[in-house]
């Protein structure tokens, strides 16, 4: 069996104990939860920390609380699992429960947690390999070479691997926040500001900083949302596109009053839509408007071929997507009438 | 560095000395001599290394074994019931569900966790169950049909003598071999 490089394992109580711990410098620490992304890429010598930080004998983090003020606060080591089934997410956020549910496997749910989902590497053909994959060609950008091999032209200096993660694209549509906690301080980012897009280091968490918490506002709870997912097999695999919508109407005539579309799968970071709110702020919803919607999300959509699915259709499973997800908005805003 | 780690498995303690880094798939395989679960991918793709953790079915290629001390670990070997199979195994065997037999013994772990959870599923939700569970020989069918009949088996139990496999086996009806334990 191809083992682990080994590493000193340490179980901290406090949180501040985690930051202190990953101040040093010196050495390369990284912290663990559910592991299901994080032991298969050091099998494969993507990554080999000297000290793992596990979280797992700091019970708080594994809360979701509810607080009528603020919303919805879930620790970074709630499990998929436990955040498909907990009665406060099916109640206010349920597109959040859908979202979890569409993770991986029963057992990788059962594992995987909500912190590990939203600082969740990026992947890529060139990039998720053995070391002796590697060894047989030029350096992928992401493990220290020159070029990405996933660009068009092979030459780009920009890394090109996928952001993959379900729970992301929904919590960023949902404009949910996260508190950062290090040694220097705790800082609140809003996780629309998370991601950079660059696939070497997709999110501003800095190595020294972990994820103590997220917050769905309260003010979300009336939005219409949805997330539909595609990937190769209805279970297991990461989705290789995927449409999150959130979406509030105001007034009798259903006018759109605030849109939030992102795709993912497609890029290195859960993709906002840019041009969508502008489009449909204000307007009421028809045919032709969802169409135009459409064919920006899928213009916006630029898939490489570095991880699994045909790039052409993928780009039109994100149209596919944006159009149900605007037909199901509409449903939802006629029934409430 | 080696450290000491205890682990609770089929009911049994053990007293380990290990690296950190050991997985519990290579605990139970390598050094405690458990090689009913299976190893396949290792990339959390296949769900043949599944085992019950606090009787919820996990991945123990991706686990580290560490983080398993004070939890419940059961695998496929402390399924029976001393001598005589669960009736999910007997189950399995009544209806053909094992071909190869690699994804088995974690198909019956994910099987035993929704049985423990919902002793009747449909076979929709047994399909849910196990869509983390691949079988290559093409059985899913069976395997499915295997977990929804599983409560006739639990019925069936102490009616040994109308089994319809009593007595082919050399060991008697469903009885496991002995592992000289």
């Amino acid at each position: 069996m191809q083992s682990l490089p080994n590493f000193e394992y340490l179980e901290p109580s406090s949180t501040q104990e985690v930051a202190e711990l990953l101040k040093d410098s010196n050495t390369q620490s990284m912290v663990i939860s559910g592991g299901t992304d994080m032991l298969p890429s050091m099998r494969q010598g993507i990554f080999s920390p000297d000290v793992v930080i596990s979280l797992q004998a700091i019970p708080h983090l594994k809360n979701v609380e509810w607080d009528e003020s603020e919303g919805l606060r879930i620790g970074p080591s709630v499990t998929l699992r436990s955040l498909e089934s907990n009665a406060d997410v099916l109640q206010h956020f349920p597109m959040i429960a859908k979202a979890a549910h569409a993770v991986g496997s029963p057992q990788l749910r059962e594992m995987a947690t909500v912190g590990g989902n939203i600082c969740l590497d990026t992947r890529c053909y060139y990039y998720n390999q053995s070391e002796n994959w590697q060894a047989c060609d030029q350096e992928c950008l992401k493990l220290g070479g020159e070029t990405c091999k996933a660009s068009p032209s092979g030459r780009a200096t920009k890394c090109f691997a996928v952001f993959s993660a379900d729970l992301a694209p929904v919590l960023v549509a949902i404009d949910a926040r996260v508190t950062l906690l290090s040694a220097r301080g705790e800082r609140s980012v809003d996780l629309r500001e998370f991601y950079t897009g660059d696939g070497a280091e997709p999110h501003v968490k800095a190595a020294d900083e972990i994820l103590t918490s997220v917050l769905v506002p309260k003010q979300m709870t009336d939005v219409f949302g949805s997330y539909q997912k595609y990937r190769i097999r209805n279970s297991i695999d990461y989705p290789i596109a995927g449409v999150a919508l959130t979406l509030r109407f105001e007034g009798p005539e259903k006018k759109v009053e605030d849109v939030y579309l992102v795709i993912s799968g497609v890029a290195s970071k859960p993709l906002m839509v840019k041009r969508i709110p502008p489009l449909l702020s204000g307007k009421v919803l028809d045919d032709e408007l969802i169409e135009e919607a459409a064919v920006l999300a899928k213009k916006a959509a630029l898939p490489l071929a570095n991880t699994s699915g045909e790039r052409a259709h993928r780009k039109q499973m994100i149209y596919e997507f944006t159009k149900k997800a605007f037909a199901q908005a509409v449903k939802y805003g006629s029934q409430r009438s | 560095m080696k450290q000491p780690l205890a682990l609770c498995i089929n009911g049994e303690n053990h007293e380990l000395f290990l690296e950190p880094s050991k997985t519990l798939l290579e605990v139970l395989r390598e050094e405690l001599d458990l090689t009913g679960t299976k190893e396949v991918c290792l990339l959390g793709s296949c769900g043949a290394c599944t085992v019950l953790v606090d009787d919820r079915p996990i991945l123990s290629c991706s686990t580290l074994a560490i983080a398993c001390k004070d939890k419940k670990i059961t695998t496929i070997e402390g399924v029976k019931n001393g001598h005589e199979l669960h009736p999910l195994q007997r189950s399995f065997v009544e209806k053909g569900a094992v071909q190869c037999g690699y994804c088995t013994s974690g198909m019956i772990l994910t099987g035993k966790a929704l049985l423990d959870e919902n002793p009747k599923p449909t076979k929709a939700e047994a399909a849910e169950a196990i869509s983390g569970n691949l079988c290559r020989c093409t059985g899913y069918a069976q395997i499915i049909d295997a977990i929804v009949s599983a409560p006739e088996f639990a019925e069936s139990e102490s009616t040994q003598a109308q089994d319809p496999l009593a007595g082919t086996l050399d060991s008697g009806p469903y009885l496991m071999p002995e592992t000289g334990e």
